[in-house]
């Protein structure tokens, strides 16, 4: 038998040969290996849903009657904390949102994905749109939560959807962060140092429970450098403030944050992989 | 056009200032099983890398299916079928799943999937098995579920990379006759292992690496003949005195001694016994035990790669 570069022999199993059918074929697949992955851990599963909504309901409740409502601005501290718990499900989110590829990388299921003919973008694709519907899920449960302990959203529906929307830029972005962290760095160890290090100032150097005017100054102009705070900005005017043109800054700005830290854990994801599509 | 499934010539992968791989020439014809041998740290999965586009070369060039790996990675990739050694996160999968999943991968059409998907797992007999979970399967079958994933679009090339580590014997002799059933198929198979007997037992021709360089290559055969001269294996206290004695006579080919145990290559073994205990005699050597070993892969293996000394057993 003789072999011509680029024909498959006879004996081969036909492929699919249209480009774009090949790519949602295989992000199909991606995405149903993780969706069932996630699924078979019930307790996982259960606990991912429901640990932000015990933040709103204890944290919310709690620490909100200890709080001074000229420091925050609003009665509502509930309604003050809901973008921070959003927050901070978004970043749990996009921690764990990396560790499926963590482990793919160390057990090898990695190089068996690379050597199969998909394209290399669709694995970080595939993860990010995973992370961004569990995510959606999450938020959309925090949303029902909150609107059971009152929490009127000032923007109503659309801004209910909005605040989805502003997770959802925040969660590719830092999930981008953190595949990289898990592909670039030297194993589970190290990930999960930084990136449980990385968590918690993320969230208080931030304006999640507090807002940017009571802090020091410092503090402060450390939260402006955090992308959260803007995430936070946004869901914070739809929830209590209702429709302001400064919106259309932040949207724009997590945009942007999003689709560099996009491109950039692409970038650095294929010349990790041996540089080819 | 070429009768060769792989080639590379010149093959060489740098890390650092480390030669995994160096100046690496292999041919696999099509068709045919080849073995690549060497101890852990000889270059075997850094070769595998590249050949599978994981990894690019630093020097030289390889050739699958005739696509060049370091040009056209992404068509080499669909001649492919790569079996890695790690199992992989697949626990949380049933069998059947996992095959679906690696099926559509591999764009095979959704109308021709599912059957291709229960005729591989037939053909490895994990049917009556595919719904069950991964974590719920023995190693041996893990194995073979991984090898069924390797065959699924039916590569020009199957890459194994220790298909039978950890395995028990029975499930080490069912993955070698799948592995045969696939050559006797037309398909060629590249298979690194660090086993000798099943390189004996399965391939066609061998090739052993040692420190990323290509030692020798041939068949189990030639390479037996050509390394594997037979050994008449001596056990005595004065090992040094027998090498001495020995070592120069016209029909020895080479003595060596370590401990209390003297090996010494001959042409044939069983003849060559007896003279080599008369020798002893007349020198004085006390003989405690003598026996003799025909040629295996281990003893090419060792003696190719210069390791004699410290892995004689």
């Amino acid at each position: 038998m003789t072999v011509t570069p680029g024909r498959r022999s006879d004996r081969s199993v036909p492929l699919r040969a249209d480009r774009f059918g090949r790519w949602a074929q295989e992000l199909r697949a991606l995405l149903r290996r993780w969706y069932l992955q996630l699924v078979r851990e019930r307790a996982h599963l259960v606990l991912t849903l429901c640990q932000p909504a015990f933040w709103l309901v204890f944290f919310g409740l709690g620490v909100g009657r200890l709080v001074d409502r000229a420091t925050v601005g609003t009665d509502d501290y509930t309604g003050f904390i809901l973008p921070g718990v959003i927050g901070s499900t978004v970043i749990g989110s996009a921690i764990s949102g990396a560790v499926p590829l963590l482990w793919d990388k160390e057990t090898g299921y990695l190089h068996k994905l690379l050597s199969m003919p998909i394209n290399r973008g669709s694995i970080l694709l595939s993860r990010l749109l995973f992370q961004v519907l569990v995510t959606a899920v999450q938020v959309a449960f925090i949303l029902l939560v909150a609107v059971a302990l009152g929490v009127r959203v000032a923007t109503g529906l659309p801004g209910h959807l909005l605040v989805l929307l502003v997770a959802a830029l925040l969660t590719v972005a830092l999930t981008a962060i953190f595949l990289a962290l898990a592909y670039l760095g030297p194993g589970h160890n190290t990930f999960f140092t930084v990136s449980g290090f990385a968590a918690l100032p993320l969230l208080l150097a931030s304006n999640a429970f507090v807002p940017l005017a009571a802090m020091p100054v410092w503090m402060a102009a450390v939260a402006r450098l955090n992308p959260l705070t803007y995430a936070n900005e946004a869901s914070r005017l739809l929830v209590l403030d209702g429709w302001r043109a400064d919106l259309v800054g932040y949207l724009v700005g997590l945009s942007l944050f999003a689709v560099v830290c996009v491109a950039a854990a692409y970038l650095a994801f294929r010349k990790q992989t041996g540089g080819s599509t | 056009m070429t009768g060769e499934a792989i080639t590379t010539s010149g093959l060489g992968r740098v890390f650092g200032d480390r030669h995994a791989v160096c100046d690496l020439d292999l041919r696999v014809p099509t068709g045919q099983v080849m073995g690549l041998l060497g101890p852990n740290g000889a270059g075997k999965t850094t070769t595998i890398r590249m050949l599978t586009t994981l990894l690019a070369p630093t020097s030289g060039s390889a050739r699958v299916a005739g696509l060049d790996v370091r040009r056209d990675p992404a068509r080499a990739r669909r001649h492919i079928g790569y079996v890695p050694q790690e199992k992989g996160v697949r626990h949380l999968l049933t069998g059947r799943e996992s095959a679906e999943i690696e099926a559509d991968l591999h764009h095979i059409p959704r109308r021709d999937r599912d059957r291709r998907v229960a005729e591989v797992l037939d053909l490895l007999g994990l049917l009556p098995d595919a719904d069950r979970l991964v974590s719920e399967y023995s190693g041996g079958m893990q194995r073979r579920l991984d090898l069924a994933c390797g065959l699924l679009h039916r590569p020009d090339v199957l890459i194994l990379d220790e298909p039978t580590l950890g395995l028990d014997v029975p499930s080490r002799r069912q993955v070698w006759d799948h592995v045969r059933e696939l050559r006797d198929g037309g398909g060629t198979v590249l298979l690194a292992t660090n086993y000798l007997d099943e390189a004996d037992a399965l391939c066609d021709r061998v090739t052993i690496l040692d420190r990323g360089r290509g030692v020798v290559t041939g068949t189990p055969a030639e390479l037996k003949r050509k390394f594997g001269a037979d050994v008449v294996v001596v056990r005595t206290r004065q090992a040094d005195r027998l090498r001495q004695v020995l070592s120069g006579l016209s029909w020895v080919q080479q003595v060596k001694a370590v401990d209390d145990e003297v090996s010494v290559f001959v042409a044939d073994a069983p003849s060559a016994l007896p003279a080599v205990v008369a020798e002893a005699q007349l020198h004085d050597v006390a003989v405690l035990r003598a026996t003799y070993e025909r040629p295996t892969l281990d003893d090419v293996f060792l003696r190719s790669t210069g390791r004699a000394a410290e892995g004689r057993p």
